[in-house]
């Protein structure tokens, strides 16, 4: 924090006077280390080819210690502007939205990125709505509930089993649902052909993906600009047209309608120059160094993710991590094509709408015949799910950063508070299976590799918590008024 | 369900007014808590929230002390101070929560 805007910070708390080996928080902390350091190394031993596995769990674990340590919270990148007017947490998603570019920028000009555009169209704006509305009564995004289930916040727990366990329902479910889709969309997935097991013409989602996403078009801004270089579209056409200058210029709106008339009159000044704002601006970046170091943090390790797992498919001669599951005997599980869910990069929602699937399908409550799980992501058992593992990795790294600032704290949820991070978490499943992504999916990873496609997610986004945040706020002047507790 | 419902449950957030109730805080010395909200086990967005109406409903001058368990809000209502025109007393980490103070209005003096 700036040294204009803070308060003294006091620490008050009964161990603070021990040492640092004395702490128990740090001695947990520690232990979760070594257990990831001896499982990895257990791993390795039976066979070297777990490497790729360990290496989405160990970028996993940095993301959950830098999230935790900037108090990351992407749902209050957009919450809070509307809720209270504080740019704090939205100025961090913009730094590691520039830096992420950057570094993507570096792993495409190598040659080894992994990622792919998505597709452009009305769904990002609403699974983004759907997506940015239940957030805010879930109190955190995919990932930020991840990490708080890490500081022992037991509400963000039922937020990823509601995220994991509703998506199932979504990707799977035909009978009535079926009644919903445009005919146009079930004409339009009959004419792909597919194989007659994934019976594309029965369920929702089948007939979404088939008969409506495959069919647009999806781009980079280093395309649309005519940037034929690898260089110069990585650089100028993805990162600093789609990222750095929508950045800068969110960053100097948000400085505009946020931070400029505070800060002003904090420093007393009448008629600002250039230079006062200037100043401003930079104050506003600044205001809370944890976040600004976090964000810096989290965008370079999204790119070196990136990186190393393009090496490691290029080591093996793979394109999935299916086809290495097949080579080490591991195949069920994978979808007809021999694939798994295997990004390359930082995602959340698809490797929990996985979990559930596999709990359920042990069940026998559903099979694999549809796109969701038969052709593109595959079933794996969560031992050998990679992208699975990162996201355990993000709460145990959380869990050792809350341990050791001794933020750790088992957090019983009210009732209400239960009933909204369900909810939350319902409609978050939803908006991300719609949107295809989540927050990092669908706008993070995309708008920071030159997928334009990214910030139409984020306008939907902001629409849906805008409204949360009124609905949210009526709620609780409601509430108030009915226990009387007025101030 | 209707006893999960029916059960008296402890309001989380309680909002009390408590004109007059004098602290004591290392490095600030006594600070005289006007309103104070405890806000240990809400989750964002909520402590947030409560902070911005308490604070809107306040003269200048008035001290508002907050208990809070989460830790994002932690670092997100300090920051909030700028633009609801008050000023960020002190934090204090207790063992298992933090006690914010916060006066409302711009601190002259303060800094």
């Amino acid at each position: 924090m700036s040294k204009e805007l803070e308060g003294i910070v006091v620490n008050n708390s009964t161990d603070s006077e021990l040492a640092w080996f004395a702490r128990k928080g740090n001695l947990y902390a520690l232990t979760i280390l070594a257990l990831i350091s001896i499982g990895s190394a257990m791993a390795l031993g039976v066979d070297t080819r777990w490497i790729y596995l360990l290496v989405y769990l160990w970028f996993g674990f940095a993301y959950g210690v830098l999230l935790q340590y900037g108090r990351f919270c992407m749902a209050s990148a957009v919450r809070d502007l509307f809720a209270v007017g504080v740019p704090r947490m939205a100025v961090g998603v913009l730094i590691a939205v520039a830096l992420f570019s950057l570094s993507a920028a570096v792993v495409k000009v190598i040659g080894v990125s992994t990622y792919f555009p998505s597709p452009i169209g009305w769904h990002g704006l609403i699974g983004g709505a759907v997506f940015g509305f239940g957030m805010v009564f879930a109190g955190g995004c995919a990932s930020g509930s991840l990490y708080k289930c890490g500081e022992g916040n037991i509400g963000s727990m039922l937020v990823i089993l509601s995220i994991s366990f509703s998506q199932v329902f979504y990707v799977t479910q035909g009978g009535w649902l079926n009644k919903l889709v445009p005919a146009a969309w079930t004409a339009s997935a009959l004419s792909k052909h597919m194989p007659a097991s994934l019976s594309v013409t029965d369920g929702w989602f089948d007939q979404f993906m088939a008969g409506y996403i495959w069919d647009l078009k999806s781009t980079t801004m280093a395309k649309i600009l005519g940037f034929d270089g690898v260089t110069s579209g990585a650089f100028i056409g993805d990162a600093l047209f789609c990222a750095i200058l929508p950045s800068l210029l969110i960053l100097i709106l948000l400085y505009v309608l946020y931070y400029r008339k505070g800060y002003l009159r904090r420093r007393k000044v009448g008629k600002p120059t250039v230079t006062e704002h200037l100043h401003g601006i930079w104050s506003m970046l600044t205001a809370s160094r944890n976040t600004a170091i976090a964000g810096l943090g989290l965008g370079i390790f999204a790119g070196l993710h990136m990186w190393v797992i393009g090496e490691l498919r290029n080591h093996y001669g793979i394109f999935n991590f299916g086809e290495l599951l097949a080579k080490m005997g591991h195949t069920a599980g994978l979808s007809i094509q021999n694939t798994v869910f295997d990004p390359g990069y930082w995602y959340i929602t698809t490797q929990e709408a996985q979990w559930g699937g596999w709990v359920l399908h042990k069940l026998g409550m559903h099979d694999m015949n549809n796109i969701f799980y038969g052709l593109e992501n595959g079933l794996p058992n969560p031992l050998f799910n990679a992208p699975g593992w990162m996201s355990i990795g993000i709460i145990l790294g959380a869990a050792s950063m809350a341990l050791m600032r001794r933020e750790f704290k088992w957090k019983i949820p009210s009732l209400e508070t239960a009933v909204f991070a369900v909810g939350g978490g319902a409609l978050m499943g939803l908006g991300a299976r719609i949107g295809l992504g989540c927050n990092i999916g669908a706008f993070f990873a995309a708008v920071t590799n030159g997928d334009p496609s990214g910030w139409v997610f984020l306008a939907g986004m902001v629409v849906g918590a805008y409204l949360a945040v009124k609905v949210f706020s009526r709620w609780l002047d409601w509430r108030a008024s009915r226990e009387n507790f007025g101030i | 369900m209707m006893w999960l419902f029916g059960k008296k449950i402890k309001p989380r957030s309680a909002v009390e007014s408590c004109a007059g109730r004098i602290v004591d805080v290392c490095e600030l010395g006594p600070i005289q808590v006007h309103v104070a909200i405890d806000c240990r086990g809400a989750v964002c967005p909520r402590p947030q929230l409560l902070t911005m109406k308490a604070l809107e409903r306040m003269p200048d001058g008035e001290v508002l002390e907050l208990l809070i368990d989460n830790p994002s809000s932690i670092e997100a209502i300090p920051a909030m101070t700028l633009t609801l025109g008050s000023t960020h007393l002190i934090t204090v980490k207790e063992t298992d929560y933090w006690s914010i103070y916060l006066r409302k209005g711009i601190d002259d003096t303060g800094d």
